[in-house]
């Protein structure tokens, strides 16, 4: 008799270890990349100057990506940052423009997988655009603000490819505006009249591809090693926008390289760690 | 989205440039009733691509001086074309080494920002001298401006020689002597290519200071080397309270300039936004005083100027 109660009491109490062994809750990685890059830059402005300005920038993109629930697998959420510098020359290197812009998007993607190891998105995005460029001879005018914000529609594409006994990821990722607004001076005000005397008249213009078309084209591979994924790759821009009868543009050829990395955030009361994540804030 | 027909970096090219430039840009062609198809024809006739760059800058320097604008430049690497005869042609009617004497500023002005100033005549007029509006000050500058010349019985600005810069610094110099904010002005801007496509004008106002105001008499002293921020700069204070403007006429120099620039990397300033005095005539020939003067030899020659003296007399003879 006593044998048996002490079985029973070890059964209980092993069905008891077990279930707090197994933890079966799911929990959204998010996906980020931080990327590099040197970039070459044209820039034409024509507020500024009637020449086109080529030269050197270095970028930072930030890209977060994670699905909206554990048990939607088709539709993420996805922001990312980018921040560009440059310093461009005139043709005959009597001046140079400067340039510094920052870019933010937010936006959701619709997931499909039509066959094995090939996944596809697509998206729509709002970003913010600002910039600054600078010819600092100039007089009056030195300074133009880049300032817009547009509705975007994105593509990706994914491949997984088996090399060398590595699974590489494969991208290729395109997006353009479709319509926005944007900040675009007349060709004759100056600054001071702009912003001294709050004569803004004519400066805010509705974009769409009637007046403003780019594309951002990115093909990128993810190479993972022991510890870490590498993230390399190369980027074209090409934005071109027509207000006040000037038009302006900006391209940019960028060689990429970063890391990609999935990771989870534990926070708050409701988002606790698992016990077997250890962490230096118990 | 075309974009704008470029220029080929040869001389005829950047010839084209310049012409198209100033043809559509320039503010003042019909205003000042030249005829620029007819000028840049003539020198076009002068223009062959085995010139020299000095001779080729000379006979593009030439041709924006039929603008008779000192606010129409060509800069290159090695020289900067100008068109002076605003001043040069005209009576100095100003001496650094006048000013300097012990009877103005002597040896121990003070200084505050990009003001010297100093009590003249027996410590009962203060006098200011701004040589340029490049030269920014602060409210804290003028207070203490202000204080030590708290027991005089008027204030002697002198802009003679002041050849402009920041025009927010005109601005804000003129505010500490309005009592309200004042329209003092209008501006406009190039709409379109035509000579005469030009914006709605837009009131130029200035505004009363809200801590600082100085409501005892005040004389402005101008010259022709008065010219740009500095005609701006008188051409608010004719209509502030208290002020006369005593001297010469002012240079001019009433169109805001921008630049742009050539495929040789030339850079190009010209006039672009015409301004305009509170009864909306332009102010590029510049602003008559209210008392004409003028230094005078003989006066110059005892260590006297005449200009600011005159400026103490009619301050003394306010009640």
């Amino acid at each position: 008799m006593k044998k048996n109660i002490f079985l029973v009491l070890l059964l209980i109490i092993s069905l008891f270890i077990s279930a707090q062994s197994v933890d079966e809750k799911k929990y959204l990685l998010k996906t980020t990349t931080n990327t590099y890059g040197i970039s070459t830059i044209d820039l034409l402005d024509p507020y500024l100057s009637p020449l086109v300005y080529n030269g050197l920038g270095i970028r930072y993109d930030h890209d977060a990506i994670r699905f909206l629930s554990t048990e939607n697998k088709k539709i993420s959420l996805q922001n990312n940052i980018k921040f560009l510098g440059g310093i461009t020359f005139n043709p005959t290197n009597t001046a140079s423009m400067t340039y510094i812009g920052m870019n933010y998007q937010l936006g959701t993607n619709f997931h499909f997988q039509p066959i094995k190891r090939f996944r596809l998105r697509a998206g729509g995005f709002w970003d913010f655009d600002l910039g600054s460029k600078m010819i600092s001879r100039n007089i009056n005018n030195p300074v133009n603000i880049d300032l817009a914000t547009n509705l975007n529609l994105s593509g990706v594409a994914n491949y997984n490819l088996t090399f060398c006994k590595r699974e590489l990821g494969l991208q290729l990722a395109v997006q353009t505006p479709i319509l926005g607004c944007m900040f675009v001076p007349l060709a004759g005000a100056s600054y001071y009249e702009m912003f001294d005397l709050w004569n803004l008249s004519k400066t805010t213009h509705f974009s769409s591809l009637h007046n403003k078309r780019a594309i951002n084209g990115t093909f990128s591979v993810d190479v993972p090693f022991n510890t870490y994924t590498l993230h390399v790759g190369m980027r074209y821009q090409g934005l071109k926008y027509k207000a006040n009868d000037m038009v302006f543009e900006r391209n940019e050829l960028s060689l990429l390289i970063g890391t990609r990395f999935d990771m989870i955030t534990f926070a708050g009361r409701k988002i606790k760690a698992p016990k077997n994540f250890i962490s230096t804030n118990e | 989205m075309d974009e704008s027909p470029t220029f080929s970096n040869t001389n005829q090219g950047n010839f084209d440039a310049l012409r198209t430039i100033i043809d559509k840009k320039y503010c003042y062609l019909d205003y000042k009733n030249i005829n620029w198809d007819s000028i840049s024809n003539v020198y076009q006739k002068q223009v062959s691509d085995t010139l020299s760059e000095f001779a080729f800058f000379d006979i593009m320097g030439k041709m924006l001086g039929e603008l008779k604008d000192g606010h129409v430049n060509l800069y290159s690497s090695f020289d900067r074309s100008r068109y002076w005869k605003w001043y040069t042609d005209y009576p100095a009617n100003f001496s650094e080494e006048l000013i300097k004497s012990s009877r103005y500023l002597g040896d121990n002005y003070r200084i505050a920002g990009g003001l010297r100033y100093a009590r003249i005549a027996n410590d009962s007029v203060g006098y200011i001298y701004y040589e340029s509006f490049s030269s920014g000050f602060s409210d804290s500058n003028m207070r203490y401006v202000m204080t030590y010349f708290k027991d005089c019985k008027g204030l002697i600005i002198d802009v003679r020689d002041n050849g402009g810069g920041d025009i927010s610094n005109s601005e804000q110099l003129a505010s500490y002597f309005f009592t309200e904010e004042t329209v003092t002005g209008y501006m406009s801007h190039k709409m379109g290519a035509g000579h005469s496509d030009f914006s709605e004008l837009v009131e130029i106002k200035t505004p009363a200071h809200k801590t600082l105001q100085w409501q005892r008499p005040v004389v402005v002293l101008t010259n022709r080397m008065s010219y740009s921020a500095t005609n701006d700069f008188v051409n608010r204070m004719k209509i502030a309270p208290n002020v006369i403007i005593v001297g010469d006429k002012t240079g001019g120099g009433g169109g805001l300039p921008l630049s742009s620039e050539l495929p040789n990397g030339w850079l190009v300033r010209f006039s672009a936004s015409p301004m305009f005095n509170s009864n909306k005539q332009h102010t590029e020939w510049g602003i008559d005083p209210d008392l004409q003067d003028s230094i005078k030899k003989s006066d110059e020659i005892k260590g006297i100027d005449t200009i600011i003296e005159r400026g103490i007399k009619e301050i003394k003879n306010k009640p």
